[in-house]
């Protein structure tokens, strides 16, 4: 290619790039709010559980507090680990309306070894227990533990997959959430 | 398929196909390296260095924007979570370390970017997997054949055409001629690489809009592709002024 028609050529690209930011400008396609979805930018999806003592607990009706959301198992070595560092921030930041809904796993958990393991770890944020799977089926649960950080208007604001998460990670999206 | 693939490589597992794809660019970097008469333990040097520096640059990055977190627990500074990382912060410190450590070693700054160029798009590819594992990008609601069924609607494929593009660009590289003057393959490669991101972003349903309905990510992708196209232009007019000047002063018979 000469290099006259070379510059025609990549103005012409340029231009053609121009009309193209035009064109596809739309925010239609990225209204995310109103969909539920375990995704950043997504509403979370809604659950009602209940705790082992028989006490129910609905996602949705903790909207106006940052929420985390942590799936996890007794038998997760991750789960285990980070356990006490979300019971220490949890300590922390209560009184500034954080609430942790640790949700277990029960249908791929052994039911019996889940009061033991509140009591090992003193846990004082509400254990909800998924027992047919249908909260981690809606989150998508394909690594255990998995945390869902949820803003004051139920958007999710970050997801960690897998863990143990460290403290200053912890203490960094909740900070973000309580912005 | 798809689920089987994410399955198997659901994140943190997803970080294997970039490692891969990395491998197999830097193999690809050193042959060129040696078609270019370049040391190719200074590129592999380079490319570790680079390495090294993003890793730890992601991280002090990270940690220096939450340094009243960090001050509460330091031992997270060196905790393995990938979660702890300013992918920003890690890309400016390894092309600060990688530019430095060029100088000393004083690989040509053209021909080198010329030799890294596969191992760029080779991770490119592999990025691509890695978002299709990770299934965290999507696309904007599509009517079309091919679209498929995630997030309540069916939506643009969007990782698949950036897999795809990938691999395109990535074939386009092996071309005859490409890389004639210094600088042009690596050009070539950022162009295309822009003009891609500049295509798909509109498919995108989770763009970062700006100036009202305007997606971040292509406004970047056109300024890369503008700096792209000056950048070989002028390189083309040094490398053609160069080769009349040799012209002249070789001796007609």
């Amino acid at each position: 290619m000469q290099p006259l028609e070379r510059r025609i050529f990549f103005i012409l690209v340029l231009v053609a790039g121009l009309a193209w930011i035009g064109i596809s400008a739309d925010s239609s396609g990225t209204q995310t709010k109103s969909v539920a979805a375990p995704q950043v930018g997504f509403l979370a999806p809604d659950f009602t559980l209940k705790t082992p003592s028989g006490e129910s607990f609905t996602l949705s009706a903790q909207r106006g507090h940052p929420v985390i959301v942590n799936l996890w198992a007794t038998w997760c070595p991750p789960c285990r680990a980070e356990m006490p560092t979300i019971q220490k921030v949890y300590d922390e930041y209560k009184d500034q309306g954080l609430v942790v809904l640790g949700i277990n796993a029960t249908n791929q958990d052994n039911a019996l070894a889940i009061a033991p393991f509140i009591d090992q770890y003193h846990l004082t944020f509400p254990i909800l227990l998924d027992e047919t799977g249908a909260v981690s089926q809606n989150y998508q649960l394909r690594s255990l533990p998995s945390s869902y950080f949820i803003g004051r208007d139920g958007v999710v604001r970050d997801a960690v997959i897998g863990g143990p998460m460290p403290e200053a990670l912890l203490r960094a999206h909740i900070e973000e959430l309580l912005k | 398929m798809l689920a089987l693939f994410r399955n198997f490589f659901a994140p943190p597992r997803d970080l294997i196909l970039v490692v891969l794809a990395a491998w197999l660019g830097l193999s690809l970097s050193e042959r060129r390296a040696t078609r270019y008469n370049l040391n190719k333990d200074a590129i592999d040097n380079l490319i570790l260095f680079g390495f090294v520096a993003y890793v730890m640059g992601g991280r002090v990055f990270y940690a220096l924007e939450h340094l009243p977190d960090f001050a509460q627990s330091p031992l997270s500074l060196i905790s393995f979570s990938i979660d702890l990382f300013d992918p920003i912060g890690a890309l400016a410190a390894a092309l600060i370390v990688a530019f430095v450590f060029g100088r000393r070693a004083n690989l040509p700054f053209w021909r080198t970017l010329d030799t890294l160029t596969p191992f760029f798009a080779a991770l490119a590819i592999g990025m691509g997997l890695s978002h299709i594992a990770e299934n965290r990008i999507f696309g904007t609601p599509a009517n079309v054949p091919w679209g498929i069924y995630t997030l309540d609607q069916t939506r643009h494929p969007i990782q698949i055409y950036e897999l795809l593009a990938s691999l395109l660009i990535f074939g386009l590289l092996w071309l005859p001629n490409l890389d004639s003057s210094p600088g042009s393959l690596f050009l070539t490669f950022t162009a295309l690489t822009a003009a891609a991101q500049l295509f798909f972003e509109a498919f995108h349903g989770d763009s970062t809009l700006v100036f009202g309905d305007f997606r971040l990510n292509q406004i970047l992708a056109w300024i890369v592709l503008a700096t792209a196209f000056v950048l070989y232009e002028w390189l083309r007019t040094i490398h053609e002024q160069e080769s009349n000047v040799l012209d002249r002063s070789t001796p007609r018979q």
